[in-house]
This record gives structure tokens, C-alpha cells and sequence, in this order.
């Protein structure tokens, strides 16, 4: 009976709770209008006092006016297994903003709100989930991840009209969502140059030992298809096992002399001392993510000897590229990777479609995002160089946009143009041997 | 023996413990902050809705944990295995990229989830269920592994680590609800400055509520439905004979067996209710997040579930809730956190003087290393968290107590208790306290 | 031939394997509860040796290999991870008393702040420590055996430990009482055994085993933050197919996953179409097979 009184009470206060929502609800209903149907500025359509007459329809207190910051999103893996990766990329980022605010955006600055992937896509959409409704940007650069990437684009982005751009990921699989850009070009091209790289080289049988997520799928199938010999062997492993003995054993035993790694450092590092402890030779060929400074260190002399790595290129040998390089190692001691390129031209990207658009909503940019890195209009190589240009009032065709890492274009599909750089290992460090593109 | 059993009962809050008024005064103030925050437009109302989708998410997963482990006792490493098991098996019918089928409605995912959630349950079981507790985790540990690695790598049916895309929202099909989102006006609601002369202005509203709204508020109906679905039948079941048998087991296996219960059976069925309510929750994601892979099936997710539901309080659904909600706080909220914080140690500046203290360099650099690394730095708050719960407070914040006793057992002076309760609570409010409900 | 290539793997992974169930087995017997954090123990104790041979690494000759520094290395990891594990069951496990369940959750924490601790203090990436990696043992090769010194060392340190291990336990006093106080500890204080001196003898000797086991799976692999925990469920499975409570059944046990794991490429060499990616599936399931068939695993007793 007590029970019921107290159950009574309970439900009481949830009446009571129930209510006082309705009731502001209420309250707040005259202040609310509809849209029309063009999403223009608001007309306010009777209702509420003060305020109104926003210029854009993006509600962040942080418009005070004209001298706030333009903020944009970034969902980077800050954390778990893609964290180097994160690392490169806010580097890069970091030094494009460097450029950027050095001139500025009509007198504005570029502010870039970073959220963590942690390398997941649980925890990817939550994160771009957190920056397109809380923060309201209307520009995510993101992620690396690929199965992030796409996790980001299905859930959260598709049904607005957010502009994403992807820094890193390059499963072919992106390339099926026109919109969903992306600064580094698809996977498919590296399989289709390995390949047609394996079968110059005179083999006729290939082992394959890829990564198994989406990254490694994607490498993996476009390679399978673009292969024209035997498949001898073709395995999945997962990232950070505790033992790849069984793994490097079976591409031993399947007698191909052609070994091919879609992996990570860490990985392909453990992959690679095994094969060396046991006594295996064979000639080793690799997609980007195999290529690294901590691979060399770990490995010992002549164990990667010969061994040809395709990546994604930046553009080494332009001037842009060579002054963005220098900045680089001034700023981290380090050369600057592909990656840390990608992400620099996404925010110089990001930044010029802002300058070019006309005004700083999700529509807008996707309608300048594109043109400024197409081939109608000037070339110019620096986001000032493009300020320059564009002057007061440019549109995005008044400008072709050549990045750090290439000249971009994006096509139809939202993929740039690819370019490749091919690496051999030579005395135990990496030489370019050339360029080849998609 | 507390002061409330004095007091005339007469009040909104009589008759509550002490940990749930303090629980309720947090809701309320919580309430209170989001309220205030959705008002002056510093919390954006659509991710709101998003976030209270993963807090019922969360929350019906505790409820199946707290079938299983905090009716009966069964320690289930499997959670995550379920969880992934209800969001592909919607996702494998209805997405328009599944390699076996496609392109059917969501219901009859709903339906298949369930059902093959329901079998599996019964696969596991039977080599688990007879085995000693500590086992049965392990074992259960083990099986969801060997399910996570079969989804990863059967590429042919289940797409492998691409994941499955193309999942269409719950609605599918459904006559009005389908279109819902799209056919809602966008609203746009004015900002407003209220100013108190003298005193404060503040700005109110200022938000424009689109279609991304309308779909996350149809999303948040949706698993309110399931949540207080779920929620109804539990009460029901747990007042039953058959809750009483399995409450029996959990105190003492061997005497349900003395008393002629076949404990395997109940264990078993228990087994299955909870699985089947944890792949429930793993549908409402499916159709929430647009995107399964095979990263659901993670065992980090079963231990998430677990330590919302142990401190939440083992037994009880209003705690299971209240975990589920923390759990959610601490992954969403740290991103918040990690906002806020400067990114440098303060040093402190004396007033009116130019004096400032500068702490030592290990102090600074030990904050710099734990701000800049969010993601150990939250793994350590977690499993110091886990550590002080089970010292401090191992029944958890809201053990069962009313839920335990009989309503007709009420009247009068009778150890109405029940033999399992160990709610050795900092209330002291044990069990065996005769008559009134809880102290 | 392939076949006795993969059974040298499983030689060397078992050690390793073996050298963790068996420290986790005992603390098992003694404190009863199955702890989660031993994985993580294993990654304190790679990290301990890892520091330590970056201050002692070239010492003197090499054995197996491997320099006199490392085995330094290896016995200042086994320390540190046995003090951490102590000091950890001093604070954290003895003041609850809350049944072997809540202890197995706690230990879940404990295992959090072990990987985010060495998270923070190390940083998220995999390394490696600097010994010479070595060429296959000639005289084995035309066997179709591939292992190194390395690997020899690594199997013949733990045939030491756990031969040291058996000799304690079956020779010393420390070790009958050990027996003794894993048989039936009320029987066992009443008999006059300071079973809290002995209770802290055990995790020290078992932290200390699992130390040894991450210094060897650093040599093995590499040395990371999620080492121990990715190996733990595999660890587990060893502890519960030799049974728990039984030491000898968790050699056995780690021995047979040990093998279980590197031999799965032959199902692929005799045509079963099941890869390599299913090892540990593989593993789990004939764990699940045996407990049906013997609930209590191969040499255990039955439990409370």
C-alpha cells in the first residue's frame, strides 16, 4: 500500500515533469516559424521579438558579427589503430592554417573544430554527428579511416547539404558517393600500378597478405581484379596480433616469389622480421601504408632489399610542394609525408571554396568546392597566391587551385587525380624510382 | 532505520533511499543544465536527440545484461556478440548493399534479428550454461570472438570489414512515418535576447530545425517505445513465479536444485531474454547509424554494458538506466572536456602584484601529456572509476530494492526480503529490514 | 617439411603462452577470482624490460643472440611487473570483499589503468627492442625447421622457469605450502601457514611469470599497449582447457592453444578451406569442445 503510495508519488513526477515540458513548449511555439522553401535569408514570418533576421541560418553563438572565425570540422583519428596517421594529418592542417590566417578570408579567420574517430566508426559518427548539429560547421574534413569515412557519410552527412572531404581514405569504395570528395586519390589506382608493376617484373604468381578492414579489402579486390596470374596465396590478418609466424609461413609455402603486403608499420614490420628470422627471401612489393621510417629502423640491413612500394605522390618536384616541404621541417623536424600534403589541401581547399562562396552555409560551399581545383582559371599554387586572384569578388572558376599534393580536379566522383610515386628500397632506404599516374 | 521511516508520508520524495534522491536531484539538475543549454542554443537540439538515442540504446542493452546477470547471475561476456548480431540481422535484409538480401523492410529485420538472436543464444547456451560462473564469462568471452571473426570474414555474406551501407531508416514502408522527416516543415525559431534591466541579457533559441531533426526525434520515439516496451515486460516477468525461481538461483543455485527447479532451464531462458533484448538494441543502431561493421561486435562494447550496469546496480532496471546514461556521458561527454580544458597548466597569477607561480616542470608536463592524450587519459578516469565503484560502492549506485519485494509482502512486519539481496548499501539500508519498503 | 616448420612456431608461442596461463592459473588458485588485468601485467613487464635494456643494452657477450643486457632487462621486467601486480593486490583487491565475480570486474579496471598508463607514459605505437635479429639456425634447415637463437632462447628460458617452477612447488617449502593453500586455504591457516605471506609469494611469482612472457612476446613480436590484452583471451582459453586450479594443466594448456594456433595453416595444406584468420576461433571453439566433454578442463578439479 505504502508502495502504491510512494509508486503514486513517483508517476506523479512524471506527470508533473511531462506537463512543465508541455507547457514550454508552449511557451516557446510563439516564437516559431516555418521555412519557406527557397533557403534564403529567413523573412520572419510573424513571431518572437528581437533577435531574428539572422544573416545565415547557422545558429552558433559564435557569429558575433563580422570578425568571428569561419569554423569548419575535422574528424581525425586522434587515437587507436590509424593514430599516425591522425598525427601526420594535424600537422599538415596545422601548417595550413599557418597560411591561411596569415592573409586571411575577406578579413576573417579559419578556425577548425578537430573531433577523434578513435579510429572507429561507432565513435566517427558520433563525433561528426557532434560537429554538423552542435557545432553547426558546413564543411567536415573527414576521416581516415575509409569504413569511417563512408560509416560518416551514410549517417550524418547524406541528408544535409554538408560539404565532406576526406583526408586520407582510399578505398575504391568511396569513389560509388559523388558526394563524398576526397584529397587522396583511390586505392584502386595503386592496385591497378602494382600489378601492372608485379607482371613487368616477370612474375606470374603473387602472394597477398592484406589488412582486414576496409582499407585492405578495398586495396585487395581492385589488385585481384586487376591481376592477371595466380593468386597463390590470400589472406586477411588483423591489426596488432601477437603472431604473424603463420602468416609469413603460408606465403612461404605457397611457392610465389612475388610477396605483396596491404598493410600497416607495425604490421608489415613484424611481417618482415619474421620472413628474415626464417630464412624466407622473396621479392616484396607494397602499398602505402607499408612505407615508413620506423619500418627501416626495425628491419634489418638488406632485408628489404629491392622491395617496391607504391604511394600516393605529393607533388615533389613542383615549387609549392618544396616550400611547403621546408616550412615542414622547420616547424617538426621531419619531412612531411603524403599525408600531412593531403590534409594541408584539404583546409587550403576548404578555405578557398569559403572565399569563393556566397555565403557560409553547406549549400553554398558544395557549389564552389569543386571549381576551385578545376582546370578552368588561373593555376595558382598557394592560398595567397588565390586570394590574390580572386580579388574582392571572384568566383571559384576564376581559379585552378594546384595542391601541395598534386593538382587535385576532383571528377565526377569526387576523387582526384591520382598520382603515384614508386619507391624501391636501395641499401636500405627508400629511392624514387619514378612516377606513374592513375 | 533511517529518518524517513518516522516521517509522515506525506511528500513527493518520501519513501525514496538516499541514493535515489541524490540520483534524482542529479537527473533534475541535469534536466535543468540541458534545458538551459537547448534554450540558449549551446547545445544543438538534433544532436540532443541523437544523444538520447545512444542513452536508450545503451540503456536496453543493460536491461538484457541485467536479465541475465542481475536476475539470474549469470556473468555473459557476450553482449557485444548480441548487440551485433540484432544490427546485422536487420542490416542483412534491408540495406541495399547486403550480399544475401536487400531492399526488405526493416520490420521483418526486426523480426529476423531477433529470431536468429534467439538461436544463437541457444547455441551458446547449451555448451555454457552448465558450466561454473567464472567459466561461463570466459567461455562466453570466447564465442562472441570466434561470432566477430566469422562476420569479419565471411566476406560472401556479410560484406566482411566493408560493413553493410544503404540501411534504410526503421519507417521504411510504414504509411506516414516513412516520409515524416521530409514532410515536416523546417522550423526556424527565432533568437531571442531577453534582458533584465540592470541585471543580465541572455540569448535564447536561434536554431532551424530540419529534416536531420524531425528524423532524430522520430529515432528517440523509437527506442523510447522499445525502451518502455522492454521496461513493462521485464516488471512483469521479474514479479512472476519465474522470476522469483531465477532471483532463487542467483542467491543460491543449490538450493533452487533442492527445490526441485531444473536451474538449467530457467538459466537457459533467462539466457535467451536477455540476448534477444540486447539484439533489439543492436536493431534500433542499425537503423540509427545507417552503417553496421564488423568493429560492433568489439569486445571494449560488452564491457561498456557491464560497467553501466554495475553501477548502475546489478538487479535493477532504474539502475541499469541510470548506468546506461553514465556510460554514455563518459564517451560523449569527454569530447566536451577535452574542449574546455586549456591546453596548458594555469599558472597562477597573483593579484595585484606581477608575481606569477609557475608550478614545476613535471606537474606541467604530466598535464600536458594527459589533456593532449584524451583517449588514455579517459580509459584511466574509466577504470579508476570501475575500481572505486567496486570498492565504495559495489551494489552500484541504485541497487534493487523495491523491485525485491513482493507488493502484498508489504503489509505489516515481515522480512518481505529476499534471501539474495547482499544491498549492504552506505545506507545501510539492508534488505532484511522488516515491513516498510526499503529503510 | 611444412608440418614440423609450423609445430617449431607452435614451440615457441606456446612458451610464451604457457609462461602467462601458468602465472595466471596460480594467482587463480590462491586468490580466486579470474583476473583480467594479467594480460596487462605482461605489457608492464615488456615495458620494464624494454626501459631497462635501453640503460644496460650492450653489456658484455651475447647468448643465444641475445646480450648479457637483455636477460638483465628480462629480470628487472619480472620484478617490476610482480611489484606492480602486489602493490596492486594490496590496494585494490584485498580491502574489497565483495566474491569472486566483483573481483573479476575490478580486475577489468585494473587492467584499464595498467594500458592507459603505459598509454600515457609511452605513447600509443608498437616498438621493438634494439637485439640484432638473427638468421635461421643452419643445421635445422635442411629439416624444414626455421627458428633462431632467439627462438631457442625463448623456449629454453621458459623450460627453466617452469622447470624452477616445479621444483618449488614440489621441493620447497614455500611451494608445499603454496600446494597446500590452493588445496584448502581454512585447512591451511588453521595448520599454522601465514597464508598472507604466502598469497603475496604467489602473485609475486606469477606476475612475474606473465612478465616474463610479455619481455619474450616483445622479443617475439613487438612491444606495444595492447599486447598483453590481445593475447589475454588466449591465455584464458589455455588456463580453462588445462583446467583451473592445476598448474600442470595450464602448462598442457598453453602448450596445446600454443600449437592449435601456428598449426591452423595446415587445414589449408590438406584442403579444409579455413584460413589462418580463424586461428583463434579455431582455438575457442575445441576450448568450448573439451569443456562440454569435462566441465572442469583437462586436469582440473571441480570449483566452488
Amino acid at each position: 500500500m505504502t508502495a502504491d503510495d510512494n509508486r503514486l508519488n513517483r508517476r506523479d513526477v512524471l506527470k508533473g515533469t511531462g506537463a512543465a515540458g508541455l507547457a514550454g513548449i508552449g511557451l516557446t511555439a510563439g516564437c516559431v516559424s516555418t521555412a519557406d522553401e527557397t533557403p534564403t535569408p529567413t523573412e520572419s514570418s510573424g513571431g518572437g521579438g528581437g533577435g531574428g533576421g539572422d544573416d545565415d541560418d547557422t545558429a552558433t553563438p559564435t557569429e558575433g558579427g563580422d570578425m568571428g572565425a569561419y569554423e569548419i570540422g575535422m574528424v581525425n583519428s586522434l587515437t587507436g589503430s590509424l593514430s599516425a596517421f591522425g598525427a601526420r594529418n594535424e600537422r599538415g592542417m596545422e601548417l595550413a592554417l599557418e597560411s591561411v590566417n596569415g592573409v586571411g578570408i575577406g578579413g576573417r579567420e579559419l578556425s577548425i573544430i578537430v573531433e577523434d574517430s578513435e579510429s572507429q566508426a561507432q565513435a566517427g559518427v558520433s563525433a561528426a554527428q557532434k560537429l554538423v548539429n552542435q557545432d553547426q560547421v558546413p564543411f567536415v574534413i573527414g576521416a581516415v579511416g575509409s569504413g569511417v569515412s563512408l560509416a560518416i557519410y551514410e549517417s550524418v552527412i547524406q541528408s544535409t547539404d554538408v560539404v565532406q572531404l576526406s583526408q586520407n581514405s582510399t578505398s575504391p569504395d568511396l569513389t560509388n558517393f559523388p558526394g563524398l570528395l576526397r584529397m587522396s586519390p583511390t586505392g584502386r589506382t595503386q592496385s591497378t600500378a602494382l600489378a601492372d608493376i608485379i607482371s613487368e617484373d616477370g612474375y606470374d604468381s603473387v602472394a597477398v597478405a592484406w589488412v582486414n578492414n576496409d582499407y585492405g579489402q578495398g586495396l585487395r579486390d581492385a589488385f585481384v581484379d586487376a591481376w592477371e596470374g595466380d593468386v597463390a596465396y590470400d589472406s586477411p590478418h588483423d591489426q596488432g596480433q601477437s603472431s604473424y609466424s603463420s602468416t609469413v609461413s603460408e606465403m612461404a609455402n605457397s611457392e610465389a616469389d612475388a610477396w605483396l603486403f596491404i598493410t600497416y608499420q607495425p604490421e608489415f614490420t613484424a611481417m618482415a622480421q619474421e620472413a628474415f628470422s626464417n630464412g624466407y627471401e622473396a621479392q616484396y612489393y607494397g602499398a602505402d601504408s607499408v612505407q615508413g621510417s620506423d619500418v627501416l629502423a626495425d628491419t634489418p640491413e638488406g632485408s628489404l632489399e629491392g622491395m617496391k612500394i607504391v604511394t600516393p605522390s605529393a607533388a615533389v618536384e613542383e615549387q609549392n610542394y618544396q616550400d611547403f616541404a621546408s616550412r615542414f621541417e622547420e616547424a617538426y623536424d621531419q619531412t612531411p609525408s603524403s599525408w600531412a600534403a593531403f590534409a594541408y589541401d584539404c583546409v587550403i581547399t576548404a578555405a578557398l571554396s569559403i572565399a569563393t562562396a556566397d555565403e557560409f552555409t553547406g549549400a553554398a560551399l558544395q557549389e564552389t568546392v569543386r571549381d576551385v581545383t578545376r582546370p578552368e582559371g588561373e593555376q595558382v599554387t598557394t592560398f595567397a597566391e588565390a586570394m590574390e586572384v580572386l580579388g574582392e569578388d571572384g568566383s571559384p572558376s576564376d581559379i585552378d587551385y594546384q595542391g601541395v599534393s598534386g593538382p587535385i580536379d576532383f571528377d565526377e566522383n569526387g576523387d582526384p587525380v591520382g598520382f603515384l610515386q614508386i619507391f624501391s628500397v636501395e641499401d636500405h632506404e627508400y629511392v624514387s624510382t619514378g612516377f606513374t599516374s592513375a | 532505520m533511517s529518518v524517513t521511516d518516522r516521517l509522515p508520508r506525506t511528500g513527493l520524495l518520501d519513501g525514496y533511499t538516499r541514493a535515489e534522491r541524490g540520483v534524482v536531484g542529479f537527473v533534475v539538475l541535469l534536466m535543468l543544465l540541458l534545458v538551459y543549454g537547448l534554450v540558449t542554443g549551446g547545445l544543438g537540439p538534433t544532436y540532443f536527440l541523437y544523444l538520447i538515442g545512444l542513452v536508450g540504446m545503451y540503456v536496453l542493452l543493460s536491461f538484457g545484461l541485467n536479465a541475465q546477470w542481475g536476475y539470474t547471475g549469470l556473468i555473459n561476456f557476450s553482449v557485444a556478440a548480441f548487440f551485433g548480431i540484432g544490427a546485422y540481422g536487420t542490416a542483412l535484409l534491408s540495406a541495399d548493399s547486403s550480399p544475401i538480401a536487400g531492399n526488405m523492410l526493416p520490420v521483418v529485420g526486426l523480426f529476423v534479428g531477433l529470431v536468429v538472436a534467439a538461436v544463437v543464444a541457444l547455441v551458446i547456451g547449451v555448451p555454457t550454461l552448465r558450466l561454473r560462473t567464472d567459466y561461463l564469462a570466459i567461455a562466453s568471452l570466447g564465442l562472441a570472438e570466434v561470432i566477430r571473426i566469422l562476420v569479419q570474414n565471411q566476406r560472401n555474406y556479410t560484406n566482411g570489414s566493408a560493413g553493410l551501407r544503404g540501411i534504410p531508416g526503421f519507417f521504411e514502408g510504414w504509411p506516414v512515418l516513412e516520409t515524416f522527416p521530409q514532410a515536416m516543415p523546417t522550423l526556424i525559431v527565432e533568437r531571442l535576447t531577453l534582458t533584465v534591466p540592470f541585471l543580465f541579457e541572455v540569448d535564447l533559441f536561434g536554431f532551424r530545425l530540419g529534416q536531420s531533426f524531425w528524423q532524430g526525434l522520430l529515432n528517440v520515439s523509437l527506442v523510447l517505445v522499445f525502451v518502455g516496451v522492454t521496461y513493462a515486460m521485464l516488471r512483469r516477468v521479474h514479479r512472476s513465479p519465474w522470476g522469483r525461481v531465477l532471483r532463487t538461483i542467483r542467491a543460491d543455485e543449490d538450493l533452487a536444485e533442492a527445490l526441485g527447479k531444473d536451474t538449467y532451464r530457467f538459466k537457459m531462458q533467462s539466457f535467451v531474454l536477455g540476448s534477444v533484448i540486447m539484439a533489439l538494441a543492436g536493431v534500433f543502431y542499425a537503423h540509427l547509424n545507417l552503417y553496421v561493421s564488423p568493429g560492433d561486435f568489439e569486445p571494449i562494447n560488452t564491457f561498456y554494458v557491464w560497467i553501466a550496469v554495475i553501477l548502475g546496480g546489478s538487479g535493477s532496471n532504474r539502475g541499469a538506466m541510470f548506468g546506461g546514461f553514465v556510460v554514455i556521458a563518459i564517451r560523449e561527454g569527454t569530447r566536451f572536456l577535452g574542449d574546455l580544458l586549456p591546453a596548458a597548466f594555469p599558472t597562477l597569477g597573483i593579484p595585484f602584484t606581477d608575481l606569477v607561480v609557475s608550478f614545476p616542470a613535471l606537474v606541467e608536463n604530466t598535464y600536458a601529456t594527459v589533456v593532449s592524450n584524451f583517449a588514455s587519459t579517459r580509459l584511466l578516469a574509466v577504470g579508476l572509476l570501475i575500481i572505486l565503484v567496486m570498492r565504495f560502492r559495489p551494489e552500484g549506485v541504485l541497487p534493487p530494492q523495491r523491485e525485491l519485494i513482493w507488493p502484498e509482502a508489504t503489509e505489516g512486519p515481515d522480512p518481505g526480503s529476499d534471501p539474495g539481496t547482499k544491498a549492504v548499501s552506505a545506507d545501510g539500508s539492508g534488505a532484511s529490514r522488516g515491513g516498510q519498503t526499503d529503510e | 617439411m611444412s608440418v614440423l616448420e609450423y609445430i617449431a612456431n607452435g614451440l615457441v608461442f606456446s612458451s610464451i603462452i604457457v609462461l602467462a596461463s601458468i602465472g595466471l592459473s596460480l594467482v587463480y588458485s590462491i586468490a580466486d577470482f579470474a583476473n583480467f588485468a594479467h594480460g596487462d601485467t605482461m605489457t608492464v613487464g615488456a615495458y620494464g624490460t624494454l626501459v631497462t635494456f635501453g640503460f644496460v643494452g650492450g653489456l658484455g657477450g651475447t647468448v643465444l643472440g641475445l646480450p648479457y643486457g637483455f636477460f638483465v632487462a628480462l629480470v628487472v621486467g619480472i620484478v617490476v611487473a610482480a611489484v606492480v601486480a602486489v602493490v596492486t593486490q594490496r590496494l585494490v583487491y584485498e580491502p574489497l570483499d565483495i566474491g569472486s565475480i566483483g573481483l573479476l570486474i575490478t580486475s577489468i579496471g585494473v587492467a584499464f589503468v595498467y594500458r592507459a598508463l603505459v598509454r600515457l607514459g609511452f605513447g600509443a605505437d608498437p616498438r621493438e627492442y634494439a637485439v640484432e635479429l638473427q638468421r635461421p639456425i643452419e643445421a635445422l634447415v635442411p629439416y624444414g625447421i626455421r627458428m633462431t637463437v632467439h627462438d631457442v632462447a625463448i623456449v629454453g628460458s621458459a623450460a627453466l622457469l617452469v622447470t624452477g617452477l616445479h621444483l618449488l612447488l614440489q621441493y620447497t617449502d614455500l611451494g608445499r605450502k603454496m600446494r597446500a593453500m590452493a588445496d584448502n586455504p581454512d585447512l591451511a591457516r588453521v595448520s599454522g601457514i601465514r597464508t598472507g605471506r604466502i598469497r603475496i609469494w604467489t602473485w609475486l611469482i606469477g606476475a612475474g611469470l606473465a612478465g616474463a612472457g610479455g619481455g619474450f612476446l616483445g622479443l617475439y613480436n613487438n612491444v606495444g599497449p595492447r599486447m598483453g590484452f590481445d593475447i589475454l583471451l588466449v591465455v584464458f582459453a589455455a588456463v580453462i582447457l588445462g583446467g583451473i586450479g592445476s598448474v600442470y594443466g595450464a602448462m598442457l594448456g598453453g602448450l596445446l592453444i600454443g600449437m592449435i594456433d601456428q598449426m591452423t595453416p595446415i587445414l589449408g595444406d590438406v584442403g579444409i578451406p579455413i584460413g589462418t584468420e580463424y586461428s583463434y576461433a579455431i582455438a575457442f571453439v575445441i576450448m568450448v569442445a573439451v569443456l562440454l566433454v569435462r566441465p572442469t578442463g583437462i586436469a582440473g578439479e571441480a570449483g566452488s
